[in-house]
């Protein structure tokens, strides 16, 4: 789809003032989409933007695209009805690591293996931020919480084997410490036909640990690209995606060369085959009324 | 219920000493109830964060790090997990506790819905916003007024097979529910037993366990009410009866098992009654809240039936505040003088 005009990342931008503490990793992530669907071009009116709960959670609201902001963990179903009921739409869904991962933790691997075409932006901070500080499902194991005074004796999810394990054709991780490279990750997950999942180490300024915030991951961050890894190459992927929690690796991590179809294109093609040939209605009623 | 006992209204407590090892303490609601789950001596708590629920959960976590209390404190990885956690260490023998707010209790509502039928008894605070200066009873006491947690032929061990939550075909589903509603039915006298061994225990008097009754012995008109209202209503009260207005105010402790023909049969004594809910139950009779939806039906049986005027208000939190009780107090009078009122009002909206 051409656009008439261009767009600026200011078209994207709402009136409302976000409500993150100063300092946040999701003003990052906001700026970031900005900029990606900028540069993709769609208006805003033909985006749906689609959110669970939790900080995180609020980013739909600061876009002029459609926004719904749903229950705890259930962004993602409500984005695939969306874009199966209307397939024309630029479909997004958002939400932090306790969204996607923990309560909401059920529905990834089937947005996977169905493969709607939409992409999945998580703000993983390793925190439960917006209830105060308790673990969450990606908390490191030993941090200590208001919920974990001793540290936490349990292991942290992996989203990026998570999602790798179930098939995710696209997969992708950044930080809002460099601005250029995540808007471009975003891009490209938008661009992707199929489910496109891009992990976000969004900083938490309230309640993370001091090797999580912006400084540090400028520090710490090692563009995928310089490693020399192919995004091709889903054996290496995998190897990579092992030193999660460790390493803060950026950029695409996987990408399935060879998309399969995704279900919304699948849907309308079954359509359009078994209403090829098919009798009017109103032949069908009189057939019915026959019989 | 079989008996129908109508209490005198409760004075205010007045401010007097605590008794032998009990404390007095300015603490949060959240506090108090992390308090009350260490006195138990609860085995199992399991947690989610939701606001408000998530500062209990706060306090619980202190407590266990600070070594005060010995219990498995987990966070589930939802609500659902939360509350299915807690009903299964019941089942083998722990003592548990849990709780959630709003949408959570919502998420959870699969569980509870099995959780009856199994008759495991399991705590839950559904988390509401408040701050008390509650007074802290000593161990000994709570000792004394919790029997040790012990399920006997029903305990799930290893030296006991049993079988929890057998799966049943649909065919035997009323006999399931009439075993619960009977349960349901004589949990009336267990509360009353509690209440009076509560008494006994810690030398608390809390009157009719069902629904405490402020002012009412006069009364032309009371208003009924749950939970946080009772501050801003009592105050306003005492102001409304420093100006000759004979208005008092009934407050529900239980919601269920509902106390329908004792609460029928002290309505009855006034000319108009309004209910005041915190709560919206959308397209239910009259557009009203819920409690105002169950004392109409208790009073339907009634010989006494006064005009009933349901309110809402206080919702999301908002703070029910005295002009809103005197509004409402004036619209219950100018219905038991005659005037036709709508049968639900919404108080303190944003016009």
């Amino acid at each position: 789809m051409t656009s008439l005009c261009t767009l600026t990342a200011k078209d994207f931008k709402s009136d409302l003032k976000p409500i993150w503490c100063p300092g946040c990793g999701d003003f990052g992530v906001v700026q970031a989409i900005y900029r990606a669907l900028a540069a993709i071009g769609r208006p805003p009116h033909q985006i749906a933007f689609v959110s669970g709960i939790g900080c995180s959670s609020r980013i739909p609201g600061y876009t002029t695209a459609y926004g719904f902001n749903s229950v705890h963990g259930r962004a993602l179903p409500i984005a695939q009805g969306i874009k199966i009921a209307n397939p024309e739409l630029l479909v997004l869904a958002a939400g932090g690591d306790g969204d996607g991962f923990s309560i909401g933790g059920g529905h990834v691997p089937h947005a996977i293996r169905r493969n709607v075409d939409l992409a999945y932006i998580v703000m993983d901070n390793q925190i439960y931020g917006l209830t105060k500080g308790q673990l969450s499902p990606t908390s490191p194991r030993g941090l200590r919480t208001v919920s974990s005074a001793f540290g936490s004796l349990e292991n942290p999810v992996n989203p990026l084997s998570y999602v790798l394990a179930y098939g995710a054709p696209f997969v992708a991780q950044g930080t809002p410490a460099d601005l250029p490279a995540l808007a471009a990750v975003i891009e490209q997950a938008i661009r992707y036909p199929g489910f496109a999942f891009v992990n976000v180490q969004s900083p938490c300024v309230t309640y993370g640990e001091e090797e999580q915030q912006i400084k540090a991951h400028k520090a710490r961050m090692k563009p995928l690209e310089s490693l020399g890894h192919d995004p091709s190459d889903l054996v290496n992927a995998f190897r990579l995606a092992q030193d999660y929690g460790t390493e803060l690796y950026t950029g695409v991590l996987y990408r399935n060369p060879d998309p399969s179809p995704t279900l919304d294109s699948l849907m309308r093609e079954r359509q359009q085959k078994m209403s090829e040939g098919a009798l009017p209605r109103e032949r069908i009623l009189e057939l019915f009324a026959q019989s | 219920m079989a008996e129908a006992i109508i209490t005198p209204h409760v004075e205010e407590p007045k401010k007097k000493a605590p008794a032998q090892g009990d404390e007095t303490s300015l603490i949060t609601g959240s506090e108090a109830i992390a308090v009350a789950c260490q006195l138990a001596d609860v085995d199992v708590i399991t947690a989610y964060p939701i606001r408000p629920y998530d500062t209990v959960m706060q306090y619980v976590a202190k407590l266990v790090a600070n070594g005060e209390m010995d219990c498995e404190y987990i966070v589930a990885e939802g609500e659902h997990s939360q509350f299915e956690i807690v009903k299964h260490a019941s089942a083998c023998g722990a003592r548990v506790f849990t709780g959630s707010s709003g949408v959570g209790w919502m998420y959870a509502m699969e569980c509870l819905t099995v959780t009856p039928s199994l008759r495991i008894p399991m705590i839950a605070m559904v988390g509401n916003r408040a701050l008390d200066d509650p007074k802290i009873p000593s161990r000994a006491k709570v000792d004394a007024f919790l029997p040790r947690y012990d399920r006997k032929d029903l305990l799930l061990h290893p030296d006991n097979p049993i079988t929890v939550a057998p799966q049943a075909n649909e065919d035997w589903l009323m006999e399931i529910r009439r075993g619960t509603a009977a349960a349901m039915e004589r949990s009336a006298g267990v509360i009353r037993e509690a209440y009076a061994d509560f008494e006994r225990i810690f030398g608390r008097k809390y009157g009719n366990p069902f629904f405490e009754e402020y002012m009412t012995d006069d009364a032309d008109v009371v208003l009924v009410g749950m939970g946080t209202l009772s501050n801003p209503v009592r105050v306003a009260i005492r102001q409304m009866r420093e100006e000759g207005k004979k208005v008092g105010f009934v407050r529900l402790r239980w919601f269920r098992p509902f106390p329908a023909e004792e609460l029928a049969k002290s309505l009855g004594r006034f000319k108009a009654v309004g209910v005041i809910d915190r709560d919206f139950s959308l397209g239910s009779p009259y557009h009203s809240g819920v409690v105002a939806t169950e004392v109409r039906t208790a009073l339907y049986q009634s010989e006494n039936r006064p005009q009933v005027v349901g309110f809402i208000c206080g919702l999301g939190g908002r703070e029910v505040t005295l002009p809103d009780v005197r509004k409402m107090s004036e619209i219950v009078s100018q219905a038991a003088s005659g005037k036709p009122q709508p049968a639900t009002q919404w108080i303190g909206l944003r016009e």
